[in-house]
């Protein structure tokens, strides 16, 4: 491969990576981002004449290291900087350079680290970490996520200058701290694919490309950060992508599980997700993630919704309850038992839940199925009309339309 | 800046003291490791004297600022080489168990004179901290401009404090969106992004005065050209020593 065509992939493909390098020494991002720009230029002057390095990535991060400190030390004087940048420019001089992988991977987690830290808001770590980590252009965030891109940009700016002004450190805190940390990239990292995911409006090609941003940076951050609940959410968002085409019929309608046409199922994705949820299981300890995954393969092993395993769903479920109590957890659990031993024994759990979700949708929505099953007509359309009243989103509002429809047709009989 | 906001019904007297005592402790700690430049605790809000100057009038009111619950009970001023570990700083602090501590990056100011944190006040001297509370949408509409001749004017006034004897320290704080909060619920520490409240003004910098009285006090705060767009708060310093490292 020419040296130009080389710069060319690099560039493609590597420059979060040399940018993480980069970022994660001087902490200021427009500063890295120009020092990267430095690095590829020296790199289309230098590599035709003497060739392309043995390992470029490296070549690249500690040219734009060096190229990043020349225009610190134009600003001001060695010696002013802080004393902990001081010691890095000092031991990067000494060792000439050399850059290894560990290092790079501990850089690109920093620069996720940073931009999911707790102190910027939640809407600021997933657009931040989409520009930042993901490379995706500011306009192609805001067009996911349906805002204007000048807002999206002072998000980003804002983000950025608080990072700068109060000194958010691009730094792997110690292990105590980390794990809260790591979980809260996994939590922009599931948010990231959920919004690809369960919304409907928008335009829906960009929508998708957000889940598929997600699964990459999932998979990023298996490479960096190596735990049970890295691996269990990866598994768990392709389990949820390879149901993807059977989610949604012709018309854009959702399409409940239970009635999917599991042809559609990608079954590579999902063979894939179950090698993610067995090396989650392995590695120990095992968490909300790798919980909802081990529940999510339980369906995409089962060849309808009635030949599913709901006693083993039922289990997991359970330990869920344990590691991630929530009501929504108890109402997914009772319709998990209203498939193992009928829905008249699921009733009573889901009544009893009342007071903490009757502002929910979802909730009226599984108590009107139940009603339905068990034949009581007007409860079930009394419900129905609640969840109605309630629900949000257009293709749920027409699935619950429908029920309706069709129960009101029951009761005419 | 580390700003302790808590609910003043919230501590018993006896457990308000027993605050003073164990932050006086976190503070001893990090004036050991070269880390805290001041730190005060503030009487009660209702104390509070609020200037504003509106077309060339002085008013005076009493009260702070803003009636919030929650009321800034103290600060510490510390120097720490990231958020992370002012995070770490804050959570040590007592107030962040029943209130919020929120972290305010400090601006650093040309033209400003040294800080006396150090010299206590003289006798018959007592002393007061200015907190400038400002509208930013004002400032935005006022222009880059108008700010900066804002920045020298209070500048200059500081150093004419200083000529007099009666300055001991003052500096602008980055704008309240690089503020983080942390507070401890059921043991475990909350970090989130912004100040502790949504209030029209924010906290945009600080001023700390020695003088003889309050009248002596709101004379600088209405010459202060924060006063003429926002509110300047005046709280005396419950224990002017406190302020000082001893």
């Amino acid at each position: 491969m020419s040296a130009s065509a080389a710069i060319a992939d690099l560039y493609r493909d590597k420059y979060r990576r040399v940018f993480a390098g980069v970022v994660s020494l001087v902490g200021e991002f427009e500063l890295a981002e120009d020092a990267v720009q430095d690095a590829f230029l020296a790199a289309t002057a230098q590599w035709p004449a003497a060739g392309v390095p043995s390992n470029p990535v490296a070549w690249l991060v500690s040219t734009g290291r060096f190229k990043a400190i020349d225009a610190i030390r134009r600003r001001k004087a060695l010696r002013e900087l802080e004393p902990e940048l001081q010691s890095r420019i000092a031991a990067i001089q000494a060792d000439n350079g050399e850059v290894s992988e560990r290092e790079i991977a501990d850089d690109q987690l920093r620069l996720v680290l940073t931009c999911c830290h707790p102190a910027l808001d939640i809407q600021t770590q997933v657009a931040l970490t989409l520009r930042e980590v993901c490379g995706l252009t500011t306009e192609a965030i805001a067009a996911a996520f349906l805002v204007a891109p000048p807002t999206l940009a002072q998000r980003i700016v804002r983000g950025k200058a608080k990072i700068r002004d109060a000194r958010i450190p691009f730094a792997i805190p110690g292990p105590e701290e980390l794990r809260q940390r790591i979980d809260a990239a996994l939590a922009v990292c599931y948010l990231v694919f959920n919004e690809g995911y369960s919304a409907s409006s928008g335009a829906a090609h960009l929508r998708d490309d957000l889940s598929q941003e997600a699964i990459r940076l999932g998979r990023l951050l298996c490479a960096l950060h190596p735990d049970a609940e890295t691996f269990g959410l990866l598994a768990l968002m392709l389990f949820h992508d390879a149901r993807r085409a059977a989610r949604t019929d012709g018309d854009g309608d959702l399409v409940l599980l239970a009635d999917q046409d599991r042809t559609l199922w990608d079954q590579a994705r999902i063979a894939e997700a179950q090698d993610w949820l067995a090396r989650a299981i392995a590695a120990e300890p095992v968490g909300a993630y790798t919980i909802q995954a081990a529940i999510v393969a339980r369906h995409a092993a089962a060849p309808s919704a009635e030949r599913t395993d709901w006693a083993g769903i039922v289990g997991w479920y359970d330990a869920l309850l344990e590691a991630a109590p929530s009501p929504v957890v108890e109402l997914n659990r009772a319709v998990a038992i209203s498939m193992r031993d009928g829905p008249e024994a699921a009733l009573p759990l889901v009544e009893a839940l009342a007071p903490a979700l009757s502002s929910y949708h979802l909730y009226h929505s599984a108590l009107g199925d139940l009603f339905r099953r068990t034949e009581r007509s007007k409860e079930a359309i009394a419900a129905y009309g609640r969840a109605l009243a309630l629900a949000q989103q257009e293709p749920e509002r027409r699935f619950l339309a429908r029920r309706l429809a069709e129960l009101a047709g029951c009761d005419e009989m | 800046m580390l700003l302790a906001y808590v609910a003043e019904s919230a501590w018993t007297p006896d457990e308000a003291l027993a605050c003073v005592v164990a932050s006086n402790r976190v503070c001893d700690a990090l004036r050991a490791r070269g880390k805290l430049v001041a730190a005060a605790p503030l009487p009660p809000a209702a104390s509070a004297a609020s200037v504003r100057v509106r077309r060339g009038e002085v008013l005076v009111t009493a009260g702070p600022f803003a009636e919030t619950v929650e009321q800034l009970g103290g600060f510490f001023l510390i120097d720490v080489a990231s958020l992370d570990e002012a995070i770490a700083v804050a959570a040590e602090f007592p107030p962040a168990q029943r209130g919020t501590i929120e972290i305010r990056p400090v601006q650093p100011l040309d033209g400003v004179p040294d800080v006396r944190f150090d010299s206590p006040p003289l006798p018959g001297v007592t002393r007061y901290v200015l907190f400038c509370y400002d509208d930013a949408e004002q400032w935005e509409a006022a222009g880059p401009a108008a700010l900066a001749a804002a920045q020298a004017e209070a500048a200059a006034n500081m150093q004419q404090l200083a000529s007099r004897g009666q300055y001991v320290a003052a500096s602008p704080l980055h704008p309240v969106t690089t503020a983080t909060s942390v507070r401890i619920r059921q043991g475990k520490r909350l970090v989130t992004d912004g100040p502790f409240a949504e209030t029209h003004e924010f906290l945009g910098g600080y001023l700390m005065v020695d003088v003889r009285d309050l009248n002596a006090a709101v004379a600088i705060a209405a010459k202060h050209p924060g006063a003429r767009l926002g509110t300047v708060e005046i709280r005396r310093l419950l224990d002017p020593t406190s302020a000082s490292p001893v």
